[in-house]
């Protein structure tokens, strides 16, 4: 089973069918395969603050939602984190494709994907970083199950050890 | 129009139908109004009032209503596209629109300077949309809204108006109250 898969049976077991994301190229392994399965509705937002408050408004009405985004729009949507999610205690599970890793490339990804986990940290929010295929499907079931029991946001982070990147 | 009269009105058409709105005045004249379970007060995350009220939308069958306003939607244009893509038939965005950021000192916001909310409402595929001046107009396009599909964009052109006072909120028992009249069991604990 591929990385993707693992999640992708991660989210269903956690009965999160509501996905709201912007496109990156290596989430986009993930977000294809919900795309075409009919449990999911993948909504397409046009900033990741506004994925967040997707979600944030699928959990008020019972449904169980989770973001997909680059880090670069996690640094977009640190004040919909701080000003919605956490004072409302809106369990969102945040995947976060970590850029400014490995291989990167484009110098204008380093400074917000390194800055990704310490801002995380400084908000309060748990954070598992994803970098191998290795009791994947442990580390992310469990991970859902934290946050939804704790109803706090919580962000998994994927790096290109994981997902094999983008080179160009 | 006045906001506050105006949001008397638009409870006062309402059963159970969930409410999203706007932070600050918004809010707190939605609770002055009726501080029903089924209203969802914000009370940061600006520009977001009516993303919220679009994953509503996506994931219950009722009819949802964002009050939101045009220094909030301002900050998140977008959303209007994804309201225009997604189509839930089952929203409807209101925005007070008094042309101001009136809590931070009255500046004056785009909207005052020729930017057309119904317009971007209506070129993002939202056909639905419309700008009202007074309550009659107002509910009477509600009344419409809440008995057909939509989704539903209005404009409504409000005028200052006083504060109340503020709403004695809390947003962890905003959610909580909001979402157990969702689930069919109380979250679990332990």
């Amino acid at each position: 089973m591929t990385w993707a898969q693992t999640i992708v049976d991660a989210l269903k077991e956690h009965e999160i069918s509501l996905i709201a994301y912007v496109p990156d190229s290596s989430i986009h392994q993930v977000t294809k395969i919900v795309d075409k399965d009919e449990y999911f509705h993948l909504v397409s937002a046009t900033r990741e603050e506004e994925a967040l408050g997707i979600a944030a408004g699928a959990y008020a009405t019972g449904r169980n939602a989770a973001v997909f985004m680059q880090s670069s729009g996690f640094g977009n949507s640190i004040n919909a984190v701080a000003g919605l999610a956490i004072p409302s205690r809106i369990p969102i599970p945040i995947f976060i494709n970590l850029r400014g890793e490995h291989g990167e490339f484009n110098i204008a990804q380093v400074t917000m994907g390194r800055s990704t986990r310490p801002i995380l940290d400084v908000l309060g929010i748990p954070h598992y970083t994803l970098d191998s295929e290795e009791r994947l499907g442990e580390k992310v079931k469990g991970a859902l199950k934290l946050c939804y029991a704790s109803r706090e946001p919580l962000a998994l982070c994927m790096t290109p050890l994981l997902h094999g990147g983008k080179n160009v | 129009m006045f906001r506050y009269s105006a949001t008397k009105r638009i409870i006062s058409n309402l059963e159970r139908e969930p409410v999203v709105s706007n932070l600050g005045p918004t809010s707190d004249e939605l609770w002055h109004a009726s501080d029903r379970d089924r209203n969802f007060y914000t009370y940061g995350s600006m520009g977001l009032c009516s993303s919220i009220a679009l994953g509503m939308a996506l994931s219950c069958d009722e009819k949802v209503i964002s009050l939101d306003g045009d220094g909030s939607i301002l900050m998140n244009l977008g959303t209007i596209a994804t309201i225009g893509r997604e189509a839930p038939a089952n929203l409807i965005v209101i925005v007070w629109d008094n042309e101001q950021w009136a809590q931070t000192g009255h500046q004056k916001s785009h909207t005052a300077f020729g930017t057309d909310l119904e317009m971007v409402a209506r070129s993002s595929g939202i056909e639905k949309s419309f700008t009202v001046a007074d309550e009659e107009e107002l509910d009477s396009i509600l009344l419409q809204a809440l008995n057909e599909d939509g989704p539903w964009f209005i404009v409504a052109k409000i005028e200052d108006e006083p504060y109340l006072p503020v709403a004695p909120v809390e947003p962890e028992h905003t959610l909580h109250r909001f979402r157990q009249t969702f689930v069919d069991h109380p979250d679990r604990v332990g």
